[in-house]
């Protein structure tokens, strides 16, 4: 009798941790996932054709359309989900003992890689914020602008120099592109297996090859992005795209 | 097998050094009880023919000499199927857990020519030696309720029919030995988390669906859905990989994580 009052008990408590770690995969696919495929996306429009920037302009434009609701947007569909996966992320490293040095194993290795990619991905994203996001401003940091002064559009200027701020911020973006496209792909195959999608090794293998495609494709999409912001020429582009778009808004 | 393990104590190296009389060295890690500290203790064997682990222990214990020409003691060690279905004798062989007995000389020496390692596993808390304390794998057995009940020993008749197609899905996970081979190379077992390991998941999806076993289907996924179930594992896979008895455990934990989110989903609706 006791041993099933306690255990109905230990039931109760332990609701919230099956819980936690369902909506811990949960926030990583929906918002977390869906936001770093549309942010790289968006990204990725600083390659369109037409004036240098202009597109990309455009799409940041339409993000910003929000307006005041922007903000809470932001807080409720990306810093608090993002916070919350950060922490039972770092939670979960904590109950791991990584053992790759024995037993050299294909998943086993991807195991340790989506630890890895995490905090990576983790201490990137916080530095990405306070590099370009308004919430970096009081920390001098911040220096995204949609216009500048003048009222032009200072988008892509703007990501540009950020960009091209120092030699080592390319190269670091790169690596926190690469973490955190590798932490979804590997993240949306485990998430597979977790809600008991893929059962079968064999279907286990073949989401695997999706999901390593999908990666592969948003990365290029990322790196590409970036290569773009670290060729964009800061100079005439910048002044062309501000004159054309204002012809464009006056017509 | 193993030959002459019995009657042949006085020169048992001698006489079988003709088989492949080559030499090879063999490390231990030593350890006196449960809370002493551990050492390596070094021997040198000739090989034989067909040798396993089982047999290399028993050819230390015959003469528990090491290289180093000090007397010690035989090594404490476990074993008793010798033929891979018991999972006595499991530990770290070569830093891979596997069971001794079938665990081949000649083989672990073409994986590892300088010599054979042997180490209790880790995971478990280490008795003497070799010997550990599996009794936490039985404890979480009975937290998932691995059994079929039954109302006591009188004849009760013939049980439920399961057709061929329910028995071919239940007969591998039913060859588990709980060895502790799956919780040894799991990451996410470990005393820093709660897991209960893929053993006992795999108890509760053999058990679940069988027609008496059904009875406390949920109970199991009450377990599985809690501190230390199904959301405690990290998907390494580590589990089917070292498993020797080729049970499909990754099978178990995705469906785990399915029947645990069904039922946790139905739990919150009061059904």
């Amino acid at each position: 009798m006791s041993e099933e009052h306690s255990q109905a008990q230990a039931a109760a408590t332990d609701g919230y941790h099956f819980l936690i770690h369902r909506l811990h995969s949960l926030t990583g696919l929906i918002p977390i996932g869906v936001f770093l495929m549309m942010h790289l996306f968006t990204n990725a429009s600083v390659l369109a054709p037409g004036p240098a920037g202009m597109e990309y302009q455009k799409s940041v434009e339409r993000i910003h359309a929000l307006g005041p609701l922007l903000v809470p947007v932001e807080i409720v569909g990306i810093f608090l989900p993002l916070l919350f996966h950060s922490i039972i992320g770092f939670m979960i490293i904590y109950t791991g003992k990584s053992n790759t040095q024995h037993y050299r194993y294909g998943g086993n290795i991807r195991y340790s890689f989506q630890r890895w990619t995490g905090v990576i991905a983790f201490f990137f994203i916080m530095y990405h914020v306070w590099q370009l996001h308004w919430v970096g401003q009081p920390f001098r940091g911040g220096s995204f602008r949609l216009y500048n002064e003048s009222g032009g559009p200072a988008a892509a200027v703007t990501t540009a120099e950020a960009i091209k701020a120092a030699w080592w911020v390319a190269p670091v973006y790169a690596v926190g592109i690469l973490a955190s496209v590798y932490h979804l792909s590997n993240g949306i195959w485990t998430s597979l297996i977790t809600w008991g999608i893929t059962i079968r090794p064999r279907s286990q293998q073949m989401a695997g090859y999706v999901c390593a495609g999908f990666g592969v494709i948003l990365s290029l999409i990322g790196l590409g992005a970036l290569r773009g912001f670290k060729t964009f020429e800061v100079g005439s582009g910048a002044v062309q795209t501000a004159e054309s778009l204002q012809e464009a808004t006056h017509h | 097998m193993a030959t002459a393990t019995h009657g042949h104590s006085k020169h048992p190296h001698e006489e079988h050094a003709h088989a492949n009389g080559r030499k090879f060295t063999v490390r231990v890690l030593r350890q006196e009880m449960a809370h002493s500290g551990s050492h390596w203790e070094t021997f040198e064997l000739p090989h034989e023919e067909g040798m396993n682990i089982t047999t290399v222990l028993q050819r230390i214990a015959a003469n528990p000499v090491t290289t180093d020409h000090e007397q010690t003691t035989p090594v404490a060690y476990d074993a008793c199927c010798l033929e891979e279905v018991c999972g006595a004798c499991t530990m770290v062989i070569n830093g891979r857990v596997r069971q001794g007995c079938s665990a081949l000389v000649h083989k672990l020496l073409e994986e590892s020519p300088t010599g054979i390692e042997l180490r209790p596993m880790t995971k478990f808390h280490v008795v003497r030696d070799l010997v550990v304390d599996r009794s936490p794998m039985f404890q979480h057995l009975k937290r998932i309720k691995a059994w079929v009940r039954v109302d006591g020993y009188h004849d009760v008749g013939p049980g439920p029919r399961i057709s061929p197609k329910e028995q071919e899905e239940a007969y591998p996970l039913s060859r588990c030995m709980t060895c502790g081979c799956c919780l040894e190379a799991c990451p996410q077992f470990n005393d820093r988390s709660p897991f209960i390991g893929p053993a006992a998941i795999s108890q509760a999806i053999l058990f679940n669906p069988h027609p008496t076993g059904r009875v406390d289907r949920d109970d199991r996924l009450a377990v599985l859905a809690g501190q230390g179930g199904i959301v405690d594992c990290g998907n390494s896979q580590n589990c089917v990989k070292v498993c020797p008895k080729d049970i499909p455990l990754t099978d178990s934990i995705a469906k785990a994580g399915r029947d645990t989110t069904i039922y946790k989903i139905r739990k919150w609706f009061g059904r």
